[in-house]
């Protein structure tokens, strides 16, 4: 398939890029990688008359430790997240979800962390060629006022399959948006709308500058299903957090469950998160229950749109939740 | 038998070098001198009346050079046999699927011919459509083809006799039902073509293909040229599997737009048009009647299968027939009876495919697994108590000449430890195993049989011309093998012209898994004669007589005396100083009953050959998410003779990759109402490298098939088919629930293990 026309500009540093968004607004995109945009363009669903590439923009490129935080540029690529030791030990489920992303060649060549948690949310009847849409009415997403995945819905379902979203939701995560001449810290909570059509909180003249990730003494772990072993997008997936008291080891002080790919955002779970506190780290029972709460409350935003069936969806979010607390759960006691 | 110089060697391919290093060129690279592009414009509608078209404003735009519609094809419509002629190539009435072609254009860029395609206006009227075989045999509304009542497009009859009075007679009878939805190709190369027409008004034409002499005859008819002057050039070619062994409205549009633009033309499909506007594998619903005696042996046996077809005929009699083929071939069966109807649906057209038939062919060995385990013998014994013996006869009445699908059957059980294993496995761990059999060839008329011309060249190098085409199997490897074996050359010293309907003779095409049986079997024959004309030669020089000689590693020696030699070389130039050609023909049509026919007359001699395989393979089920590790597979199959391991091994791996990884786990598709919902390789999950069995043992049998060429037969087939069963045989055996619906995705699993645990 053929990209349409545009004009590429690669700004050599921050502030061209931040000049650049400035002027052209909504009329570019930030690319940072492709995988997603590219492929977009390329079934006609988004039209940019100008791309603004990061390519050149090599200061966004880093991991480092800065007191309690762990702050990533936005143009880090998903092969230097799945290298750094820092980012294994402090921000495990990190590490986990990059590993899954796209493949081997996808994240060492092309995929940036940034580019990963601001992909557009998706749908099996939305990403589809301009053909495949014609001879029928656009659905919500495309402009019209029709949802294919559930019958009679007034808004767009899609759903957002960021694996690095989810665990990044789940360790807390901040971001820093940057538009020319100021600069905002938002949290991935309230980042993320539950907007189908809009799923981000961001301006179109903003850019993605950082990510920041509290290290708080306690341990993650993401877990995914998908069909394939790469290049696959998840169907279900959980990212989770879990601290231990400062004066009892064996019990959960903090506890976050984020549920993904099952949603039109990364779910935060709070009522499945704060059951968890004050349990026992070797509390099996107590992670099958919040798995279990996780499942009931997620599964009521899930539709029929990015394969498999819904059902069998629904029912993996309780054992993606229970697996990924189990780990983390393991590695707290080691 | 082992006294080859080449055949038989492991030999790296002959055309791998320029395809690893990205230097082989495929159709979508050929760049003519003003050459346009040329783009299709499709129905957006399942099934719906066409009630004008208007291409005056696409006509009108700068740099689009021509627009066909339906108004310019004359009226001709495809079908692979006289009776199925049911596809205009492009449609005037109505349209019937989704995809289906309406208009072309032709324009100076890829921009231009997309923006003409969004110009031309098509008026169409909505027709209730119908999207699976079921609803469209009981559907009321108007008729896909109105000479088709209850949109049955093809129906095939078998019937051995005395199958009611058998089930009478039987011991156990067990009838179940078996369902897979439509699969996909996936070849690795998307279809596209490139045509023109040359000062003399001959269409010259560069496309994947399944057999360049399947594409001219009908291109031929359709423009009302002689044959002579449809000219099919060799290209190299990214699959097929069967989805490439005719011809599609697309051929004949690219050469009406290279026609009225006098320029050359080149159409290339999406990933999406390759998906659904080419062919696809059968949706089938199969049921399985099957009555056994005491000791497991087939009576009789009732199968009936519904096939979605899709909106056109395509190779329906065929398709319709080969899945029940395979498995009449593999196994003994006292009588059948077998009723295959083909039907019409609104959804794309669905031909031949590697795998065919994985829900028929699998359901039927789950069968087997349950009648066994009711009886208290286990899978193998059940197959060796009904697999096919040398010298039989199939139900349909070919003879079976070599067969060795017994000893596939016990060296995969030993080599996989099956017996050691099977009721000893671990919770979910399961293993199953799948037998199958392929037919090499199929009666094809006056196109069944393969010529080839070899010449020597002054250098001592040959050229070897042949009609059969490499889709990607090695089958050029295979001539070139063949023909240095022969002539006693070495493989760089064969210069192959091949898969081009102008300098080779008829050949039936690779599509019917003959290739090395007929067309390979005709180079041998033409080597024999052109060495026999060298020998003449030298013989004179030897001083001995022709049959003493060797030719061998670019010399011509006595068989007892080695050092009494000379080179090949120096005979081509003796030969060409006296006067005498060094060139040859040689030909081979296999003898198969020519009175046999798909649908009228299903008995009688189908092939010459048949391959046996059998697959096994072991599993381990996620019990809480139902997915599926492989951890080992084994194929054996019986190849008559193999030509060359290395590529053998490179078959049955890929056909354990389609037909049991992807196709029994993971492939098929989704639809909403009649649009593919995953026409694209990141949305219809086909196994990548990393998903494969982490060991995969490859058993090579050999029962050296008299007719074939140094004993060779099909091969590329049969571990699809019998991976497909081994597969489903190994997860229900894990999980302890015979599964019917296919592919076993995990949510099929999960459910499966929650209903028997509930």
């Amino acid at each position: 398939m053929r990209l349409p026309r545009f004009e590429y500009i690669e700004p050599i540093n921050f502030e061209g890029a931040l000049d650049l968004l400035y002027i052209h607004k909504d009329n570019a995109k930030v690319l940072a990688g492709g995988t997603d945009l590219l492929v977009r363009m390329k079934k006609g669903l988004l039209k940019p008359k100008i791309i603004i590439s990061l390519k050149a923009l090599k200061e966004l490129s880093y991991i480092k430790k800065d007191d309690s935080y762990i702050k990533i540029g936005a143009r880090t690529s998903i092969a230097d997240i799945i290298a750094s030791d820092l980012i294994k030990k402090e921000a495990c489920a990190l590490f986990e979800a990059c590993e899954k992303i796209g493949a081997v060649t996808i994240q060492h060549y092309r995929g940036t962390i940034g580019g990963n948690i601001l992909q557009d949310n998706r749908c099996i009847h939305y990403n589809q060629s301009a053909f495949h849409r014609s001879g029928r009415q656009p659905c919500h997403k495309d402009g019209g006022k029709i949802c294919y995945a559930r019958d009679a819905s007034d808004r767009c379902n899609s759903t957002c399959q960021s694996d690095g979203a989810t665990a990044l939701m789940a360790l807390g995560a901040n971001i820093t948006l940057v538009r020319k001449g100021t600069e905002r810290i938002i949290d991935l909570d309230n980042f993320y709308t539950t907007d189908g059509i809009m799923p981000f909180a961001m301006e179109s003249n903003e850019l993605l500058k950082e990510i920041v990730i509290p290290i708080q003494g306690g341990k993650s772990s993401y877990k995914r299903l998908a069909y394939r072993s790469a290049i696959d997008y998840p169907i279900v997936s959980a990212g989770v957090f879990l601290k231990s008291s400062d004066t009892s080891k064996n019990e959960i002080e903090d506890a976050r469950i984020v549920v993904g790919a099952i949603a039109r955002a990364p779910i935060f779970l709070a009522k499945a998160s704060s059951f968890l506190k004050g349990k026992k780290f070797n509390d099996i029972s107590a992670f099958k229950k919040a798995a279990d709460i996780s499942m009931d409350n997620a599964s009521t935003f899930a539709v029929h749109n990015v394969g498999s069936t819904l059902e069998y969806r629904c029912a993996m979010v309780s054992e993606m939740v229970f697996q990924a607390l189990k780990e983390a759960a393991i590695v707290t006691q080691e | 038998m082992s006294d080859y110089a080449i055949i038989g060697k492991r030999m790296p391919r002959v055309d791998s070098r320029a395809k690893v290093m990205g230097k082989a060129k495929f159709t979508a690279d050929l760049k003519l001198p003003g050459m346009l592009v040329g783009k299709i414009k499709r129905s957006p509608y399942a099934h719906a009346r066409i009630l004008n078209i208007d291409t005056s404003k696409a006509e009108a735009l700068p740099g689009v050079k021509s627009v066909v519609t339906g108004k310019d094809t004359e009226g001709v419509k495809w079908g692979v046999f006289a009776y199925t002629r049911d596809q205009e190539f492009i449609q005037t009435q109505k349209v019937r699927y989704i995809g289906d072609e309406v208009a072309g254009v032709a324009a100076v860029d890829e921009e231009t011919a997309l923006k003409a395609l969004d110009l031309i206006e098509v008026t169409y009227e909505e027709l209730p459509a119908v999207f699976d075989s079921m609803e469209a045999m009981a559907s009321e509304t108007e008729l896909i083809h109105g000479d088709f009542p209850n949109n049955i497009n093809v129906h095939v009859n078998i019937d051995t006799g005395n199958v009611d009075e058998n089930f009478k007679k039987a011991h156990y009878i067990r009838e179940d039902t078996f369902v897979a939805p439509e699969e996909s190709y996936f070849q690795a190369e998307p279809y596209a073509i490139v045509a023109r027409f040359d000062h003399e008004d001959c269409l010259e034409i560069w496309c994947p293909n399944g057999g360049p002499h399947m594409k001219s005859k009908p291109l031929s008819n359709a423009f009302k040229i002689p044959l002579h002057k449809v000219k099919v050039r060799k290209i190299a070619i990214g699959g097929a599997f069967g989805g490439r062994s005719e011809i599609c409205p697309v051929d004949y549009i690219c050469a009406l737009l290279a026609k009225k633009t006098k320029k050359p033309v080149r159409i290339q499909f999406t990933r999406e048009e390759n998906t659904i506007a080419t062919r696809q594998g059968h949706a089938m619903i199969t049921t399985h009647k099957t009555g056994v005696d005491k000791d497991g042996r087939v009576l009789a046996r009732e199968t009936t299968c519904y096939m979605d077809g899709g909106a056109y005929s395509s190779t329906g009699p065929i398709a319709t027939s080969v899945p029940f083929l395979s498995m009449e071939q593999a196994y003994r069966m006292g009588s059948v009876r077998y009723n295959g109807y083909r039907i019409y649906t609104n959804k794309p057209i669905r031909g031949m495919i590697r795998t065919h038939g994985r829900g028929f062919a699998a359901g039927l060995d789950t069968q087997l697994d349950m009648i066994a385990e009711h009886i208290g013998i286990d899978p193998v014994e059940i197959r060796l108590r009904n697999s096919r013996q040398p010298g039989e006869y199939t139900s349909t009445k070919s003879y079976v000449d070599s067969c060795a699908m017994d000893e596939t059957i016990h060296k995969a059980v030993e080599k996989s430890r099956f017996k050691e294993k099977w009721g000893k496995l671990p919770p979910l761990h399961g293993i199953g195993i799948g037998t199958n059999s392929v037919q090499t060839g199929f009666p094809m008329g006056i196109r069944g049989g393969s010529q080839s011309f070899i010449k020597f060249n002054e250098d001592g190098e040959a050229t070897v011309m042949s009609g059969v085409v490499d889709n990607g199997q090695g089958n050029d490897n295979m001539l070139v093998q063949i023909a240095a074996e022969e002539l006693g050359l070495l493989p760089e010293d064969i210069h192959l012209v091949s898969a081009d309907t102008e300098t080779t003779s008829s050949d039936p095409g690779s599509y019917s898994q003959v290739s090395t049986f007929v067309g390979g079997h005709a180079v041998k024959i033409a080597a024999q004669n052109c060495r026999a004309k060298l020998f003449k030669v030298a013989s004179k020089v030897l001083k001995v007589s022709p049959d003493k000689l060797v030719a061998q590693n670019r010399l011509i020696f006595v068989r007892d005396d080695p050092e009494k030699s000379i080179p090949i070389k120096k005979v081509v130039r003796i030969s060409l100083l006296n006067f005498n050609s060094v060139n040859a023909e040689g030909g081979y049509w296999p003898k198969v009953d020519m009175k046999r026919e798909w649908v009228k007359n299903p008995y009688g001699q189908m092939c010459e050959a048949f391959s046996f395989g059998t697959t096994i393979v072991e599993v381990k089920v996620d019990p809480n998410t139902g997915q599926v590790e492989v951890l080992e597979a084994t194929a054996a199959q019986d190849v008559g003779y193999a030509l060359n391991p290395l590529v053998l091994e490179g078959q049955f791996e890929g056909s354990i990759a389609m037909g049991g990884q992807g196709g029994m786990l993971t492939e098929y598709h989704e639809w909403n109402g009649g649009r593919c919902i995953n026409p694209t390789m990141l949305d219809y999950k086909l196994p990548l490298a990393c998903d494969m069995p982490p060991k995969i043992n490859n058993i090579i049998v050999e029962s050296v098939d008299p007719k074939g060429p140094y004993g060779a037969k099909e091969a590329g087939m049969s571990i699809a088919m019998s991976a497909a069963q081994a597969y489903s045989a190994a997860v229900s055996n894990a999980i302890g629930v015979y599964m019917d619906s296919f592919p076993l995705t995990p949510d099929k699993i999960l459910a499966a293990i929650k209903s028997k645990e509930s």
